[in-house]
Parts: C-alpha cells; sequence; structure tokens
C-alpha cells in the first residue's frame, strides 16, 4: 500500500492555521512554495492567516480549493476529530505534526486510513518536504533540503534535519525527506516508506535514520530482504550507549530487556544487505559509494527458506 | 504514568476484579493498626514505583506482632533502585498452589493492544521460554467472550479456574481500555485450593497523553528536584553517572550525541533534550537545570538551530554564564546566524565547534586530563 504526495503547485491546507504554530510554519511553507489554500480552524471560517482564508470546516476548504492534502497543527485531545472531520471532507493525505496525542487515538487513526484509504504520517513528525516540488507539509528547516536523489525516512525530527544538511552539503540532494514521527506507534511505518521508494524512479537510494526502542528497523530488515528491495539502502541508529528502562526524549525510544536495542536494529539491517553508519557525518560518503557500486548491487538472499 | 500497587489494586477491584483484603500504611503505628485490622500472618509491602522490589527485600511475610513492627520499620526505610518506601500496603497472606501471568498490554510492531498469559508467572516470568507465554489481540472494542474462551483455552484452564480466568481477563481488558492504559498486568494472579483467582499484585502504567481525559489521577511530582524542573519546562530529562552534561534539541539528536561521547571513550552525565525548537529562555533553563548536576564536569551543548537564529541560543548562553561560574561548555551550534552566534561567544567561555564531533571529542578530553 503507498500513498500520493501533492503535485507541483497542489493546493493543500492547514488545520489549526489560527493557533500560533500553525500561522507560523503556514507562513514558512507559503514561502517555501507551497500552494497553501485555505486554513481551518472551528468556529473561526472568514478571517486570514498570512493572506490565506480561514473557514470553519474541512469540507468549506476542500471545496473551495480542491484540496486533498492536509497538515494538522491541532492540540492533541483534538486530533483524532479533526482527522475523521478530514478524511470525511475527501482528505487523502494528513500530516499530523500534534504530539502527545493518546495511543489509543493514534490506533484509531490507524483503523481510519485502513478503511477509508486515506494516509496518515505521524503524528508527533516534523513533516514531509519534496524540493523538486517545492512542497513542504512540515515544520522543518528548509535551507537544510536540496532537490536530489536520496529519500530520507527518520524517527526523529532533529536528526533528520542533522541528517539531510549533511547530506545537502555533501551535494547529496533528496527527493524527499519525511518524519514517521517519534511515537511508539506511527500511522506511515517505516517499512510503508519504503514501499513508496521502490516505486518512485527519482529515487536512487534510501537513508533511514531510526533509533532505539520498538521493532520498527527489524519489521524494515526483513521488508528489505521479503520483497528484494532494490535500492542502495543506508541506515543510521541512535542510541547506541543508551540505558535500559529509560524513555530517552521520544515516548517510542525505550529499551525494554532485549527489545529495542540499537545492537538488534544494527544486526537486523546489515544481515539484510544495509550499510549502516556509525556517526551522522559519515552517511553522505556511504551513500556514494553504495551508490557507485551501481549495477553491482544484489540483493540480499531471501529470508524465507525454500 | 505507573501506578503504585495499592492504586491499580483499587482499579482492580473497581472493575470486580477479586484482590487480598488490605490497608495502605503511612507510618509504622499505622502498619501495626493495619496488621491488627487485617489479622496474622500478614504481608508488608513497600509501595514503589521501581522493580526489583522483592529481591530488595520490600515484601515480607509476618507471622507475629513484634515481627511486624519490626519488619514495617525496616521496609519503611527501604530504598528500591534509589527510590524511597512510599506507604506500605498491609495485605492477608493469601495461600494458593499456583501463579499464573495475565496482562493486556501494546504490541507497537503490529501495532494492536494483546492480552498475554501463562501458566506460570511470579518472579519467574521474565526467563520463560518463548511459546510459554499466548496472547490474544485485543480488538479497540474490546475482547469477546470467543476471545477469553481462545486464550483460556491457549492457557490449558478448565472447571472453575477457567470460568474465572475469562471474567477476570475481561474485566481487565475493559479497565485497560477504559482507564486508556499502556499496561495492566496482574502478576501473580494466584489460583488458590478451590481453583478460584485473586490477584496478588498490580502493575498498571496509563497513557500519560491521555491524563486529559482521566483527571482523577495526578502525577506525583518527582522525587529528584532536578527531575521536577526539568517537568516544569516540559524537557525530556534522564540523568546518566558519567560526567559529560548533555544538552540539545530533539530526542534523537541528544540520543545521537551520546553516542559519540561514548564512541570518544566518555560519559555522559544527563540527557537533556529541551525540545524541537531552540528558544532563548529553554536554553538558559536547560543550562542553569545541569549545572546542578553534582557529577557534571563539562556541559556539552548541541544545537541545530534549524528556523531558530542561533544568536538566539548564544545570547542565552552568555546570559548564564555571566551569572556563575560554571562548569566548561562547549557546544555546536549549527543553523541561521551561526558565524555571528560564534563570534558572540568569542571570549565568553564557550568552546564553539562547526560539528557535533568536534564538540564531543573536545568535552571528552577536557574530562579526561
Amino acid at each position: 500500500m503507498t500513498f500520493a504526495v501533492p503535485e507541483v503547485d497542489e493546493p493543500v491546507i492547514v488545520q489549526g492555521i489560527t493557533g500560533r504554530y500553525g500561522g507560523l510554519h503556514a507562513g514558512l511553507m507559503l514561502r517555501y512554495g507551497t500552494n497553501v489554500a485555505a486554513g481551518v480552524t472551528p468556529g473561526r471560517g472568514g478571517q486570514a492567516v498570512e493572506g490565506v482564508p480561514v473557514y470553519g470546516t474541512v469540507k468549506e476548504a476542500a471545496d473551495k480549493t480542491g484540496a486533498r492534502a492536509s497538515i494538522l497543527f491541532v492540540p492533541a485531545p483534538a486530533l483524532l476529530s479533526a482527522a475523521e472531520e478530514a478524511v470525511g471532507a475527501g482528505m487523502r493525505l494528513l500530516v499530523a505534526i500534534t504530539e502527545h496525542v493518546p495511543i489509543r487515538d493514534t490506533l484509531k487513526m490507524i483503523r481510519l486510513c485502513e478503511e477509508s484509504g486515506a494516509r496518515v504520517i505521524g503524528p508527533n513528525t516534523p513533516g514531509i518536504i519534496m524540493p523538486s516540488r517545492r512542497l513542504k507539509l512540515g515544520i522543518m528547516p528548509s535551507p537544510s533540503f536540496r532537490e536530489g536523489g536520496v529519500a530520507l525516512f527518520s524517527r526523529s525530527g532533529t536528526l533528520m534535519y542533522e541528517v539531510a544538511d549533511a547530506l545537502t552539503r555533501g551535494a547529496l540532494g533528496q527527493h524527499i525527506a519525511l518524519g514517521v514521527g517519534g511515537d511508539p506507534v506511527n500511522c506511515t511505518t517505516l517499512t510503508e516508506c519504503l514501499d513508496w521508494a521502490a516505486e518512485v524512479d527519482d529515487v536512487r537510494s534510501v537513508v533511514i535514520v531510526g533509533e532505539i526502542g520498538g521493532d520498527a528497523e527489524e519489521r524494515l530488515a526483513e521488508h528489505i530482504i521479503d520483497t528484494r528491495f532494490p535500492k542502495p539502502l543506508v541506515a543510521y541508529i541512535a542510541g547506541r550507549s543508551a540505558p535500559k528502562e529509560k524513555h530517552m526524549g521520544h515516548a517510542g525510544a525505550i529499551i525494554y530487556g532485549d527489545y529495542g536495542t540499537a545492537e538488534s536494529k544494527i544486526a537486523a539491517l546489515r544481515e539484510a544487505g544495509a550499510k549502516v553508519a556509525m556517526t551522522t557525518s559519515e552517511i553522505p560518503a556511504i551513500v556514494r559509494a553504495s551508490r557507485s557500486e551501481g549495477e553491482g548491487h544484489s540483493p540480499p538472499r531471501s529470508s524465507k527458506s525454500p | 504514568m505507573r501506578l503504585f500497587e495499592y492504586q491499580g489494586k483499587e482499579l482492580f477491584s473497581k472493575y470486580g476484579i477479586r484482590v487480598p483484603r488490605s490497608k495502605l500504611a503511612g507510618d509504622e503505628s499505622q502498619a501495626l493498626s493495619a496488621v491488627e485490622e487485617i489479622g496474622l500472618p500478614a504481608v508488608i509491602k513497600a509501595q514503589v514505583l521501581s522493580g526489583g522490589r522483592g529481591k530488595a527485600g520490600g515484601v515480607v511475610l509476618v507471622r507475629t506482632k513484634d515481627e511486624a513492627k519490626r519488619e514495617a520499620r525496616r521496609v519503611l526505610g527501604l530504598r528500591v533502585g534509589g527510590e524511597h518506601t512510599r506507604a506500605l500496603l498491609v495485605e492477608e497472606a493469601s495461600e494458593h498452589t499456583q501463579e499464573m501471568y495475565l496482562s493486556v498490554s501494546l504490541n507497537r510492531g503490529r501495532r494492536e493492544f494483546v492480552a498475554l498469559a501463562s501458566r506460570s508467572g511470579g518472579t519467574e516470568v521474565e526467563s520463560l521460554a518463548k511459546g510459554a507465554m499466548v496472547e490474544v489481540p485485543v480488538p479497540l472494542e474490546g475482547l469477546t467472550d470467543d476471545d477469553s474462551y481462545t486464550l483460556s483455552t491457549k492457557v490449558g484452564l478448565y472447571g472453575r479456574t477457567s470460568s474465572e480466568f475469562r471474567s477476570i481477563l475481561l474485566k481487565l481488558e475493559r479497565l485497560s481500555r477504559e482507564e486508556e492504559c499502556e499496561l495492566a498486568e496482574i502478576n501473580p494472579l494466584a489460583v488458590r485450593f478451590d481453583g478460584s483467582l485473586v490477584a496478588l499484585d498490580s502493575k498498571v502504567v496509563l497513557d500519560d497523553n491521555a491524563l486529559f481525559r482521566h483527571p482523577e489521577f495526578s502525577q506525583l511530582p518527582p522525587e529528584d528536584p532536578l527531575e521536577g524542573e526539568a517537568a516544569k519546562f516540559g524537557f525530556a530529562f534522564v540523568r546518566l553517572d558519567g560526567d559529560v552534561a548533555v544538552v540539545g534539541n530533539g530526542a534523537g539528536l541528544v540520543l545521537s550525541t551520546l553516542d559519540l561521547v561514548s564512541d570518544f571513550g566518555g560519559r555522559a552525565a544527563c540527557f537533556l533534550d529541551l525540545g524541537g525548537g531552540a528558544q532563548r529562555d529553554r536554553v538558559e533553563a536547560a543550562l542553569r537545570l545541569v549545572r546542578g548536576l553534582p557529577n557534571a564536569r563539562v556541559i556539552l551543548v548541541n544545537i541545530f538551530g534549524g528556523i531558530t537564529r542561533t544568536t538566539d541560543v548564544a545570547e542565552g548562553l552568555k546570559g548564564v554564564l555571566s551569572e556563575a561560574p560554571m562548569a566548561l561548555v562547549f557546544a555546536r551550534i549549527s543553523g541561521a546566524e551561526e558565524e555571528e552566534a560564534r563570534a558572540l561567544l568569542s571570549g565568553a567561555g564557550v568552546a564553539v565547534f562547526r560539528t557535533p564531533q568536534e564538540a564531543a571529542l573536545a568535552a571528552v578530553k577536557a574530562v579526561s586530563r
């Protein structure tokens, strides 16, 4: 199952645009070149933020603009109902920046996606940026990102910026950079991002920024093997030195026993044929090297026994 | 938020899950009158949130009044994993033939809740062989009678024990769903001689993000004053036992900085994530906080400015440094106006570097001198 990212100049809407954060980032997205066509805040229809008209409902905003994608800056208690409203009004892609979302609300958003075919990125995500489309549905600092052939998928926000910055300085632009979110459960998984990257010709290589906690990277590694993922993949895992049973900032970044350790993730990814960087600064060189292996790149063996 | 055993058992009772008779005691004399009321033999249990309570001597069976008095005093003075005993739970001693395990928890990878059970529970649960634990997925609307049969059959129960198990499972799952728990665990779930079941312990972890829907639960202020300070500013803060205090903006960024310190042979004194942005006041508050860490000899700051003006961050650093002498500060500041930020800090007692590697290496070298 994959997803569609808005094309160049395709209209997008901002839910929660009248908030301080929503308004700030609506302006930054506009200045990046994204077509922020409308904002939505219940009860605030008729206002304007950064010259963008505000509507009281997503339905109105969708009818007026034809937008099919939305970025949400609504408070955590309102996120689930805002997402339901957006999907009901025809939104196909939702980027949920909101953090501190109850886990059961996230699970309900996953079911909403399964039932409607819509896609939620997040919650607790920095969003998506696609420099070639001047598309920014997110809060990332755009100067760190340049157009190119890398697909960058990250569980962490600032670490995604850091890695994008290093790639950009190393003349390795990005076709897309997407944060899956720092929560224990993400509506869109790293594995789903990989499926997306497999189908997009403009993606020449993939960089994964993982971290301790959960088993998303282990599942990703299995998926690389099972699907014989055809493109070079470089991974970095933060938290090799982290203690056990402590939440390291992200709600998702916690090790229980042997579950969620960096060692387990690094071993699984290596087993799947990925190159693993030990520091963020060595990522560009490894990406370059794995690309120049070019046709010599052979898909790893299948995990399924014959 | 993790609940104390007694709070978890109050929830169990509310949902109709049988627990032993018990009474909470805040001091020695309350403990003695609780023993009086519950009767002997009784079990005295330290109320702490840290694991390893049993091994630390925090659970003890008492048979006489003298023993009760002596043990109540001892357990009240106990520390488990650095945490003081907050209260005692005095409980009737429960005779039983078997200890099982039952919980409802989140399976992150499968992105659903699951009910887990095992015929053997208690302290052995962690060393259980794979396959000894059986499970059923928990739908968002809750478990059905059929689901409870499935799990009971997988565990291999029959007769009264099976019917009690199924009833407790459905109650525990409803508790988990309605109170929005990350984890609701009964371990051990004891089987008595007549086949009936009783919850001897509770481990309940509420979803912090859902507490706005459950105002009846209030967070205890942390025992550690620095953790309290961090909570006030919304910082993610973890004390560690090394000497390099690590501060940065963004959980992943700080984690990766800890790794650098460790790779260079250093040891971090803390993890402090001041949040995605890097506003001046937050940088200042974070520095004041880590200044209070007795084990921190140097401070390593890693700020990826992004849309924040790094000159703001630099002004913040300078401001705090001018207040009081403090540990050596090594900083990597990247983002808008970084040259100006570096200029501002030259001569202010902060060594500024272009990359996290350089800053981490310098910080580690400074403490190993």
